[in-house]
C-alpha cells in the first residue's frame, strides 16, 4: 500500500465514459485536434509515453480544455512520477469536470506524494463522497490514505472509523496494522514517518487493535498486555488499553486510564472515559469533576460538556445538566447521544416542544447515517 | 463517541471562504473595500463588446459555472487590461480551482493595474507559495506587510500563517514565532499550525512538504508544546507536558534542550532555563543562541566574568550576530570599559539597526563618555522604535519613521 497506485492500474485507466460527456465537438481546427489526441491515445496504449506526453501536449496548446487530454496526460505524468505536472494537469480537468470521483482520487494521491498533506486529505474525502465507481483498487488506495492522514491531523477517532470500515470490506490488510497503532496511539504520523525505534510500539499496538476490531479476543488481549508491560511509560498506550477493557471488563479500566492520567496530564480523553465508566456507576460527583478537567483543558470538546450534563442531571441538577447538554449539541451537533439527552431531559422539565425538535434531530441523523456515502 | 469534539478549519479552508465571500452572488455588498478602492480605467475607448462580456462574466461567476466564468474573465481583461475587478475574480476563482501559477499571472496584472496594492500582495504571495515560488511569495508578504496587512481577518490569517512558514524557511525562526503565536491563541489546537510551530520551535529552515519525514514525531511534539504556550492564558502545564516528552524522545539531538530552555525562559523559570542551554552546549558547543542567552541570563545576575566569556565565544563563532556583540558590550559597559564597550554596541548597531535595547545601551555609553549629541540621538531613535516594535516592519519603514522625526 505505501506505492501509492499500481502503475498497472494507471495503465489501465481508460478515461472514463461518464466523465467525457459532450466534449471536443466544437474545437475550431476539430479534425486535426482530433487525430492528434487519437494518436496521442495510440501511443499511449502503446507504451511509447514520451512521444504520447508529446501530442497530448500539442493537443492541449490547440485545445486547452480538452478533457481527454488533461486526463490523459496526468495520468501519464502520474506514471512517470511526476506529480506536480500530473497535479497541474488535473486540477485543470476537475475544474472542467467537478463531479469525476477518480480524477479527485487521483489528484489527492498526487498531492499526498508531494507530501501537501492537508490538501491531499480534503480531494480524497471529496473523491470518497462523489464515488469512484468500480474502481475496487483505487477506493481501497484512497480509503487507506485518507485514514493514514486522519491520523496524521490528529482526527484519530475518524481514522479509526476509516480502518474499521476497510476491515470490515475483506481480510485483514497487514498494511493496515501500523495506521491501526498509530491511530490507536494517537500519535500524528504517517507510516513513513515512524522512526526505526518506534516500529515495535507502533505495530504491537496496531496488532492489538485490529485483533481486537476482527473479534480475535485471545489475541486482543495478549497483544494488549504484552504492549502494557514492554511500553509501561509511554504515552498512549494505557488509554488504549483501558479502552479495550472498558468493552469486556470495565472495572478494570479504571486503573489503566489513571496510569495514563499519571503519564499524560492532560489527557482528555481517558479523563472523559473515566467519567464516562462513572457516569454507568451513578458516581456522578467524580464523573463530575473529571468532566469539568476535561472542559479546562478542551473548552469546546463536546464529550466533555454532554458527560458534564450528564453527571449534573444524574445529580439532580437538572438546570445545569441542560446548559452543559446545550453547549455539547452547539459543538457538535451530530452526536446521537447528546441529543438522547437533551430529548429525556426536556421530556423529564415538561418542554415537549424541545423534546420534539430532539426527537427530529435524532430520526435525521439516523437517516443520514444510513445513507452516508464512502462505505467500501 | 467516535466523533471528535471540534474540527479547526484549516488556513486554507478559510481562505476558501474568504474568497467565496468575495465573489458569491448572494452577497454582492462584500466586496471588499479594497475593490471598490480601485480605480477603474475610465470608459473611454472601450470597444462595445467589453461591456457585454463583463456582464457574461459577472452572471456566470454567480451562477457558479466557473469555467466560463474563468474563459469571460479572460476575455475581458484581454480586451481591457486595466479591468482590475476582472483581474481580481479571475484570479480568485483560479486560485480556488488551485491553478496558482494561472492565479499569480492574473494577480500579477491586478497589481499593475491598481495603485492599491495590499492585499493583491497577499493573494498573490500565496499563489507564488502554492507554485513553489518561494523567494517571489517572501517578497510579496513582506510587500504587504509593509502596506499595513490590509486584509480580511480570514485572508489575513492565511497569509500571515504562510508569511511564517516563508520566514521558518528562510531561518527567521523568531519573527515566524511571532507571527503564529496570535493565530495560535486565536485558533486553538489546530494540527498544522502545530507542525509549523515545530519547524520554528527546532529552527528547522524547512516548510512542512519537505522536511525529512524521520523528523515528524520531534516536531509534532515541539510544535504542540509551542502551541500551548501561546494560548491566552498561556497553558504552560501542558505545554510542558508535551517538552518534556520531546525531550525524554530525544536527549541527544541539537535544539530540543535550546527549545526547552526557551520555554523554560517564557515560564520564569531562570534557573531550569539555564540548565537546558548547558545540556543544549553539551551536544553543540557552539551553539550561538545558547551563549547568548545564558550570557544574558549571567548578566542578569551580575556574573558578569562568565557572561563575558560567552558573549566572546558567541561572537567568536557568529561575528555577525548583533545580539553577541550587544551583550559583550553591555559586559563591558559593567566592567567600565567604556570605549571598548562603544564599539561593540556600534558594531551591534550596525548589524542590527532596528533593535531599540541596543540603542538604549549605546545612549548609556555615549552619555559616560560625554558624547552628549550622539546619546540624544540614540535615545530618541530608541523611543521611536520603541514606540514601533512591530517586530515585523521592515528596518527600512523603522528608520523612515526615526528620519521623519529627525527633521
Amino acid at each position: 500500500m505505501r506505492q501509492v497506485l499500481p502503475i498497472a492500474f494507471l495503465a489501465a485507466c481508460a478515461v472514463p465514459a461518464s466523465m467525457l460527456a459532450g466534449q471536443e465537438s466544437s474545437a475550431p481546427s476539430g479534425r486535426s485536434v482530433d487525430q492528434l489526441l487519437q494518436a496521442a491515445v495510440k501511443a499511449r496504449d502503446e507504451n511509447r509515453q514520451e512521444e504520447a506526453i508529446g501530442l497530448f501536449q500539442r493537443v492541449l496548446s490547440e485545445q486547452p480544455e480538452s478533457e481527454q487530454a488533461l486526463w490523459y496526460l496526468g495520468t501519464v505524468f502520474y506514471e512517470k512520477e511526476r506529480y506536480a505536472e500530473a497535479c497541474g494537469l488535473l486540477r485543470q480537468f476537475v475544474t472542467i469536470r467537478p463531479d469525476a470521483g477518480p480524477a479527485w482520487a487521483l489528484l489527492g494521491l498526487g498531492e499526498f506524494r508531494l507530501r501537501q498533506y492537508p490538501r491531499a486529505l480534503g480531494h480524497l474525502q471529496r473523491a470518497m463522497a462523489l464515488g469512484m465507481g468500480d474502481r475496487k483498487e483505487l477506493v481501497q488506495a484512497v480509503f487507506y490514505h485518507v485514514a493514514v492522514l486522519l491520523s496524521r491531523a490528529e482526527r484519530f477517532d475518524d481514522s479509526m472509523d476509516m480502518l474499521l470500515k476497510m476491515l470490515a470490506s475483506g481480510p485483514t490488510n497487514p498494511a493496515l496494522v501500523e495506521p491501526a497503532g498509530l491511530a490507536g496511539l494517537r500519535l500524528p504520523l504517517l507510516p513513513a514517518e515512524v522512526t526505526p525505534d518506534r516500529r515495535e510500539l507502533v505495530n504491537l499496538a496496531g496488532q492489538a487493535v485490529l485483533a481486537l476490531q476482527t473479534q480475535h479476543y485471545e489475541e486482543a488481549e495478549s497483544a494488549f498486555r504484552r504492549l502494557a508491560s514492554v511500553y509501561p511509560n509511554e504515552p498512549g498506550v494505557h488509554f488504549l488499553y483501558g479502552a479495550y477493557l472498558m468493552e469486556l471488563h470495565p472495572d478494570d479500566s479504571v486503573q489503566e486510564f489513571e496510569r495514563e492520567l499519571e503519564i499524560s496530564p492532560s489527557h482528555v480523553l481517558a479523563r472523559i472515559r473515566l467519567a464516562e465508566h462513572l457516569i454507568t456507576q451513578r458516581d456522578f460527583d467524580r464523573a463530575l469533576a473529571l468532566a469539568r478537567q476535561s472542559i479546562k483543558l478542551d473548552p469546546k470538546r463536546a464529550s466533555a460538556h454532554m458527560l458534564a450534563g450528564e453527571a449534573l442531571l444524574g445529580a439532580g441538577n437538572a438546570g445545569d445538566g441542560l446548559k452543559e447538554l446545550e453547549t455539547a449539541r452547539e459543538y457538535d451537533p451530530g452526536v446521537s447521544r447528546i441529543h438522547w439527552d437533551l430529548l429525556r431531559a426536556y421530556a423529564a422539565a415538561g418542554r415537549k416542544e424541545d423534546a420534539e425538535r430532539e426527537k427530529r434531530e435524532i430520526e435525521k441523523l439516523h437517516r443520514a447515517e444510513s445513507t452516508r456515502p464512502g462505505n467500501l | 463517541m467516535t466523533r471528535p469534539g471540534r474540527r479547526l478549519p484549516s488556513p486554507r479552508a478559510f481562505l476558501f471562504r474568504a474568497i467565496f465571500l468575495l465573489y458569491s452572488s448572494s452577497v454582492p455588498s462584500l466586496l471588499p473595500v479594497l475593490l471598490i478602492s480601485f480605480s477603474v480605467a475610465p470608459a473611454a475607448s472601450v470597444p462595445a463588446s467589453f461591456e457585454a462580456i463583463a456582464r457574461q462574466a459577472d452572471a456566470a461567476r454567480s451562477q457558479d459555472r466557473v469555467q466560463d466564468a474563468i474563459r469571460l474573465y479572460r476575455k475581458g481583461t484581454h480586451l481591457r487590461p486595466s479591468w482590475t475587478e476582472g483581474w481580481w475574480y479571475l484570479g480568485s476563482l483560479l486560485y480556488d480551482q488551485d491553478r496558482f501559477p494561472e492565479a499569480a499571472n492574473a494577480f500579477q496584472r491586478l497589481l499593475a493595474t491598481t495603485s492599491h496594492r495590499g492585499p493583491a500582495h497577499a493573494f498573490l504571495g500565496l499563489c507564488e507559495y502554492e507554485a513553489g515560488k518561494y523567494d517571489d511569495a517572501l517578497e510579496q508578504f513582506r510587500a504587504w506587510a509593509e502596506t499595513g496587512w490590509p486584509a480580511t481577518p480570514q485572508l489575513r490569517d492565511v497569509a500571515v500563517f504562510h508569511f511564517a512558514l516563508l520566514l521558518t524557511r528562510d531561518g527567521k525562526f523568531v519573527e515566524s514565532l511571532y507571527l503564529m503565536a496570535p493565530l495560535a491563541s486565536r485558533l486553538g489546537d489546530n494540527a498544522e499550525l502545530s507542525e509549523a510551530m515545530g519547524l520554528a520551535s527546532l529552527r528547522m529552515p524547512n516548510l512542512p512538504e519537505n522536511y525529512p519525514p524521520d523528523r515528524r514525531e520531534r516536531i509534532w511534539l515541539a510544535g504542540k508544546a509551542a502551541l500551548y504556550a501561546a494560548q491566552s492564558p498561556a497553558a504552560f502545564d501542558q505545554a510542558d507536558e508535551f517538552a518534556a516528552r520531546l525531550e525524554e524522545r530525544y536527549p541527544a539531538q541539537p535544539e530540543v534542550h535550546f527549545f526547552r530552555a526557551t520555554l523554560y525562559g517564557f515560564e520564569g523559570k531562570k534557573l531550569e532555563a539555564e540548565r537546558e542551554y548547558r545540556q543544549e552546549l553539551r551536544i553543540a558547543p557552539n551553539d550561538v543562541p545558547s551563549l547568548v542567552a545564558l550570557a544574558a541570563l549571567d548578566l542578569e545576575k551580575a556574573e558578569v566574568a562568565e557572561a563575558g566569556n560567552l558573549a566572546r565565544q558567541a561572537a567568536g563563532a557568529d561575528p555577525k550576530n548583533a545580539e553577541a556583540h550587544h551583550l559583550l558590550g553591555r559586559v563591558l559597559f559593567a566592567n567600565g570599559d567604556l570605549r571598548a564597550s562603544a564599539s561593540e554596541l556600534e558594531m551591534a548597531k550596525r548589524l542590527a539597526p532596528d533593535s531599540p535595547l541596543i540603542r538604549s545601551h549605546l545612549a548609556m555609553v555615549y552619555t559616560k563618555l560625554g558624547r552628549t549629541q550622539e546619546a540624544k540621538a540614540e535615545s530618541a531613535t530608541f523611543l521611536t522604535l520603541k514606540r514601533k516594535e512591530e517586530i515585523m516592519a521592515s528596518p527600512k519603514d523603522r528608520l523612515g519613521e526615526v528620519r521623519e522625526k529627525a527633521r
